[in-house]
């Protein structure tokens, strides 16, 4: 027996390799594939984290604010610039310092000039223009103003340099007598001071208003108006007194626990409003610890000395037609009255706190994005115009600074899906507006409007393909020929694929204009059209056999054009007499004037239209697949034991292919659900909460495609549209996977059978 | 596939069987959708096609003090595009495609039915095609040059001479093109070049080399320049039909005829004319006129661009899945999400595309290899090449599920022969199962073809533009651009039909853009139906 030769059997080495090689390259490049598809989903995901993350805030360095001489006196008030390089301190008197933070650079002193004999007894600080208002012991309100100025030099090293500018003093009040509160309001025409002053038997309450004439040469000569006494209108002392920016109101908060708002308004001052901000507080008497205002000087902030914490906007109540404050949130509790307060000049957000303890809140959405009790007792707080700093005074003159981190307070779960009171709405309320021509404008980011707009879309897309697709389906797999079914079932699925920007665009330019004065014969065409098909099939069934032979069972559907023709063509015509006898001639006004709600041209009856026509073919190829799957054994024993065919689809082959066709239906709801262009070309856009069939909506994909565009990376309108992305992911994603399952089912069963 | 029901009547029956009435109204589904698909597609076919039809000229007699008169004339004239009735009943309503938008103003203008004194086709009419304002209708007057006589249009040399003339100056309106495009966009490509590199490394030769890049460029404008001066003359007098008289240069007109003394060989002509403009031209007024050749173009190179790189990946996953990966539970789930990508929304690709290609990869390269064009952008703003990669994604899934088909089709015995013959995993993959799997992958990849031409929304998000000032791919240096934004078919109907300052101009060109992009995407389908259809035959034949 001759041995047997080994090489042949042996695999050439290179082959070997190479197929090692090939292994390697399909296993790892397989699974980065895979891997890749769903880190898109990861990408999505981490780019929306951030806007659930609460603040950060971390000391970062210490500055020691008062010169060693005069260790016990504190500044009287203390600002930062933009960078938070070079903080300023005013000590009260004539003396404004600039202290470089890292101590490279001297401190530079800036002298105020007081006019003569006077001594400074109010003052205020105004962190958005850097003003500091200024009350005197002889009856007199100023202000000077901080400026600074940057440079950056070559090599990218920012230096910040500091100066004061002096504004005009002018008399107020009972002459001689010191002014012990000043505030200051206005930057444009109106400008106005108000004061409160002590005289030896009560305090007064006194407001100058000024107006600034502007010429051609820009903002001109400050004229004075009228001085105005307010003590009498007063309930209690003044224990706080506020203007607006505007300066066109005073706010005083008083011993009576009232406060008196007074509005300007040809060019007097006149009290609009009275109310007790803390009235029913828990565990108070009403009194008013602190008053401040959010940044946009449209809503108060207002503690109790018990740390009870709420907030009033001003807006027009319903019923009524004059702004005045609303009592709109409640606070987290703080440990007593807030004695430290300094509002954000970027957003709606403030640090507030009592004693040690401070808290970064945001009063859109009332969540405290950060709390935390400081190793020192801050007498003063102050914020950076970027938001990125904050500076704590304590009490041995030392400035601890801290860096905010902040980049998304206005975002959380509550502001994407809870009703939110918007300052000037009259009640809380989901509400999608994200940018705006105006710079103290607040997004409002609810998502909710969004989300109902995508479910009315998809609802009205349904509502018209579900009932045609079906119908269609099971007619296909069990009464259409054999031969027609092999020419009809692609077409179908040639029309999955159609473009939707030309659906979108035929929806628009073309099926718009045409249904909008044919509401009514729609309207007859919905209702006309099966009972024309009900009453076409009723008549053919009481024919004789031989009538009804002459056409070959599974024709029906050609028979069928030209009645369907006629019936169109018939209520399309009888649209226009339908709409003279009950709609007043005209259904555009009719709509409207009956129901209350609006009639647009481009509208969901349009949209649901259009989107049915896309999500058609696709429900049809689903469910006529499933249908046609139901093992023939089944139908075979059906028309055995006399069952007709309609007795046989309705009883054996519907029960049976239901799963499969819920599945055709999850999979066409996620393609409705995702579509994008026809509802962007076919509808308004405008993000409202109606199921009225004749206005539009704005879904969650038309919002991305619009918007994302102009949406500045990284900001919180960014990361909220890849929210809405990660939505609709999910969204789509769970109806395919409940279809994907529903049809494995389906294949197991038939398996059995 | 199960034969269908029906129920043939044994002995003659009176009563029909239990439920006709039911399947009629299943017919009626069919019937419904039917109607729809063949109903759109004939309209769009229609409307798409007589875009390029030349259409015969009305001339409208008014009456005295007519309120829908134009300029107070009781003569007007144009193309009839409809004729509808009012709302109101006050009779009929026709809408008029009127031209000379630099006389009126406007280029379309209904007429009341009760105005009408008459209506008729005169022979005289011409329609001249204009590079600016669109249409103009009206009778000519005379060809007027500067070193000849006026020619009358009387004259029987009249039209030979103007087609003559225009014609010329067809030709050095290319030649113009040519420079401007073609050999001063190169200067100007070198001398930005020059400034980068002098910005980097400054070279002491840089003035001398800017000196005569600049020569060259001001020789080259110049000739333009001569060029363009030869297009004012001769110039075409015509007469509105309302009675101005206008003129227009020869190098002004595209294309005039006389609509109503046509025949249909001259229609035809007219219409493969027109067609071929539609196909090879740049777009010209907004979009609404001249061609889309650009479009066609860049979503023709957008679709390659894509197909190239979602077929090695997704036949590789798909080899991975079905051949190397081990079939349990994990393989399962994963061809299950799979499966499921196929079904997310498009947008959402889109906004990964923009998230991470644009402003992720896209900033790092230019961060790596741009930096000295920083700030602009140069990778890190939308392009060709982030479209095709965030199409490539979205149609990843759709390559991914027809491939592990045609894998999964491949018969058992097939495999082990080639196995038993001594072949490798691989080689056997190679030779055996590949080959008869690939009409399958084509089908896959077809459909991908066909959804990635057919999708806009994410494009918009990531480089498509409604203009683009040059192709992905040109004569020039590295030759294909893939920073470039491009032109799309697609967002080309999008915009024509809604950021269009007139839209009822736009509508001709939206529907023939329509017709051609649904055109394409059903012959891609179609031909992937019928590869499958072809696959199915073949296996149905050779299981064992």
């Amino acid at each position: 027996m001759p041995a047997p030769v080994p090489e042949r059997f042996l695999v050439s080495k290179s082959t070997l390799r190479f197929d090692r090689l090939m292994t390697f390259v399909i296993r790892f490049g397989g699974i980065a594939i895979v891997l890749a598809v769903f880190g898109m989903c990861l990408f999505i995901l981490l780019e929306v984290i951030p806007l659930f993350k609460s603040a950060k805030v971390e000391a970062v360095s210490t500055v020691p604010l008062s010169s060693s001489s005069e260790k016990k006196s504190l500044p009287k008030i203390f600002g930062l610039d933009e960078w938070s390089l070079l903080p300023f301190t005013y000590d009260g008197q004539n003396t404004v310092r600039f202290i470089d933070r890292t101590g490279a650079a001297p401190t530079t002193e800036h002298s105020v000039d007081l006019p003569a004999g006077a001594a400074v007894t109010a003052w205020r600080y105004h962190p958005g223009d850097q003003k500091i208002v200024l009350g005197t012991s002889d009856g007199q309100v100023g202000s000077f103003t901080v400026s600074y100025e940057t440079d950056v030099d070559a090599a990218g090293q920012r230096t910040v340099t500091g100066s004061i500018e002096m504004g005009s003093f002018y008399p107020l009040g009972t002459p001689g007598q010191p002014i012990s509160d000043v505030d200051f309001g206005g930057s444009g025409e109106d400008q106005l001071f108000a004061a409160t002053q002590t005289t030896p038997d009560r305090i007064e309450l006194h407001a100058l208003l000024l107006k600034q004439k502007r010429t051609l040469m820009g903002s001109g000569e400050v004229e004075e108006i009228g001085r105005i006494d307010l003590t009498s209108q007063l309930k209690g002392r003044p224990t706080r007194l506020l203007v607006p920016r505007t300066g066109d109101a005073v706010v005083v908060a008083t011993t009576a626990r009232t406060v008196e708002y007074f509005f300007r308004e040809d060019d007097t001052l006149s009290l609009r409003q009275e109310f007790s901000p803390m009235d029913g507080a828990a565990g108070g008497s009403g009194e008013i610890a602190s008053m401040d205002f959010v940044f946009g000087d449209v809503s108060l902030v207002f503690t109790s000395p018990t740390g009870a914490m709420r907030l009033w906007s001003l807006n027009v109540p319903p019923g009524s037609d004059q702004r005045v404050f609303v009592y709109t949130k409640d606070f987290d509790v703080l440990p007593a009255g807030a004695t430290l307060f300094a509002a954000s000049q970027r957003n709606k957000s403030f640090l507030t706190g009592s004693q040690a303890t401070v808290t970064l809140r945001h009063a859109t959405t009332t969540v405290t994005r950060w709390e935390e009790k400081l190793p020192f007792t801050p007498t003063s707080v102050a914020v950076d115009g970027k938001f990125e700093h904050a500076g704590f005074l304590d009490d041995q003159g030392i400035l601890h600074l801290y860096e905010i981190h902040d980049p998304h307070p206005e975002a959380g779960v509550p502001a994407f899906f809870h009703r939110v009171w918007y300052e000037g709405a009259a009640r809380p309320d989901f509400v999608w507006q994200s940018t705006s021509g105006n710079d103290e404008f607040e997004p409002k980011l609810s998502l909710v409007p969004l989300i109902f707009g995508t479910l009315k879309g998809t609802l009205w897309a349904m509502f018209f393909a579900v009932p045609i697709a079906l119908l269609a389906a099971v007619y296909t797999a069990h009464f259409l020929p054999a031969d027609i079914k092999r020419i009809v079932k692609p077409a179908m699925e040639i029309m999955a694929s159609l473009p939707s920007v030309v659906l979108g665009f035929l929806a628009a330019l073309w099926l718009a204009p045409l249904l909008e004065n044919r509401v009514p014969s729609v309207l007859l065409c919905v209702i006309g059209i099966p009972a024309a098909a009900m009453l076409t099939g009723w008549i053919w069934s009481r024919q004789t056999a031989r009538v009804r032979s002459r056409l070959r069972p599974g024709l029906e559907w050609l028979a069928f054009v030209p009645i369907l023709i006629g019936t169109v063509a018939l209520f399309w015509n009888l649209g226009p007499s339908l709409e003279r006898a009950v709609f007043d001639g005209d259904f555009r006004q009719w709509w409207p004037k009956t129901t209350g709600t609006s009639f647009d041209q481009r509208n969901s009856l349009v949209v649901g239209f259009m989107m049915g026509f896309a999500v058609i073919p696709i429900i049809f190829t689903i469910s006529e697949d499933a249908l046609a799957a139901v093992p023939p054994s089944l139908t075979a024993a059906s028309a055995a034991l006399g069952a007709s065919r309609w007795q046989t689809v309705s009883t054996v082959v519907l029960p049976v292919a239901s799963a499969g066709i819920f599945s055709a239906l999850m999979v066409g709801l996620g393609r409705a659900v995702g579509e994008t262009m026809i509802v962007v070309m076919a509808t308004g856009n405008t993000p409202i909460m109606e199921w009225n069939l004749f206005n539009g909506m704005r879904t969650l994909a038309a919002n991305i495609a619009v918007e994302l565009p102009e949406a500045p990376v990284d900001s919180t309108h960014y990361r909220t549209l890849f929210l809405g992305a990660l939505v609709l992911f999910g969204l789509t994603f769970i109806l395919n996977t409940i279809a994907e399952l529903l049809r494995q089912h389906l294949r197991e069963k038939f398996k059995l059978v | 596939m199960p034969a269908p029901i029906s129920t043939p009547p044994l002995r003659p029956l009176r009563k029909s069987p239990p439920g006709e009435a039911q399947v009629w109204l299943t017919a009626l589904g069919l019937t419904l959708g039917v109607t729809m698909v063949v109903g759109l597609l004939v309209l769009i076919l229609v409307r798409g096609l007589v875009v390029f039809w030349p259409q015969h000229v009305t001339e409208f007699t008014l009456r005295e003090g007519a309120a829908s008169a134009i300029q107070g004339k009781t003569n007007v004239a144009g193309e009839v595009v409809r004729t509808q009735w009012r709302r109101d009943g006050g009779g009929e309503e026709v809408q008029l495609h009127i031209g000379n938008k630099d006389i009126y103003g406007f280029n379309f203008h209904w007429l009341q039915s009760l105005d009408i004194v008459s209506r008729h086709q005169p022979a005289d009419i011409i329609a001249i095609e204009r590079l600016e304002y669109g249409d103009a209708f009206g009778r000519p007057l005379a060809l007027v040059s500067t070193d000849a006589d006026p020619l009358p249009a009387t004259d029987p040399a009249f039209r030979t001479r103007l087609t003559a003339a225009v014609q010329a100056a067809a030709s050095v309106r290319h030649q113009i093109t040519q420079i401007e495009k073609h050999d001063i966009g190169r200067i100007n490509r070198q001398m930005t070049s020059l400034a980068r590199a002098q910005k980097s490394t400054p070279q002491p030769d840089f003035p001398a080399l800017q000196a005569a890049l600049q020569a060259e460029y001001e020789t080259l404008a110049a000739r333009a320049r001569d060029l363009r001066a030869t297009l004012s003359t001769p110039s075409l007098q015509y007469k509105s039909p309302t009675g101005d008289e206008k003129s227009v240069t020869a190098g002004e007109i595209v294309r005039f005829y006389f609509p109503n003394e046509l025949g249909l060989t001259g229609r035809i002509g007219i219409f493969f004319d027109r067609l071929w403009e539609f196909f090879s031209e740049e777009p010209r007024e907004a979009n609404t006129e001249g061609g889309i050749f650009p479009a066609i173009f860049g979503t023709f190179v957008m679709t390659v661009l894509m197909s190239l790189l979602v077929t090695p990946l997704g036949v590789i996953a798909a080899i991975y899945l079905r051949e190397y990966a081990s079939q349990g539970v994990i393989v399962r789930t994963v061809r299950i999400c799979v499966n499921n990508l196929a079904g997310v929304p498009s947008i959402v690709f889109g906004v990964f595309g923009l998230g991470f290609f644009v402003y992720v990869l896209g900033s790092r390269v230019d961060q790596t290899f741009f930096a000295s064009s920083l700030p602009t952008p140069t990778f890190g703003t939308g392009g060709i090449l982030w479209a095709s990669l965030t199409l490539a994604l979205m149609t990843l899934p759709v390559v991914i599920v027809a491939t592990e088909e045609a894998l999964s089709a491949v018969p058992r015995g097939v495999r082990e022969a080639a196995l038993a013959c001594g072949a490798s995993k691989w080689q056997m993959i190679q030779r055996v199962v590949l080959p008869s799997a690939a009409p399958g992958v084509l089908t896959g990849v077809i459909l991908a073809m066909a959804r990635g031409a057919g999708e806009v929304a994410p494009l918009m998000l990531v480089g498509v533009v409604k203009l683009a000032p040059s192709l992905p791919i040109d004569g020039l240096f590295p030759f294909i651009h893939p920073e470039r934004k491009f032109m799309h078919l697609g967002f080309h109907i999008y915009d024509l039909g809604f950021q269009s300052p007139d839209s009822e101009a736009a509508k001709p060109m939206v529907f023939a853009t329509t017709l051609l992009l649904i055109g394409l995407v059903v012959l891609m389908n179609l031909t992937a139906i019928l590869i499958r259809n072809h696959l199915r035959r073949k296996y149905a034949a050779s299981t064992f």
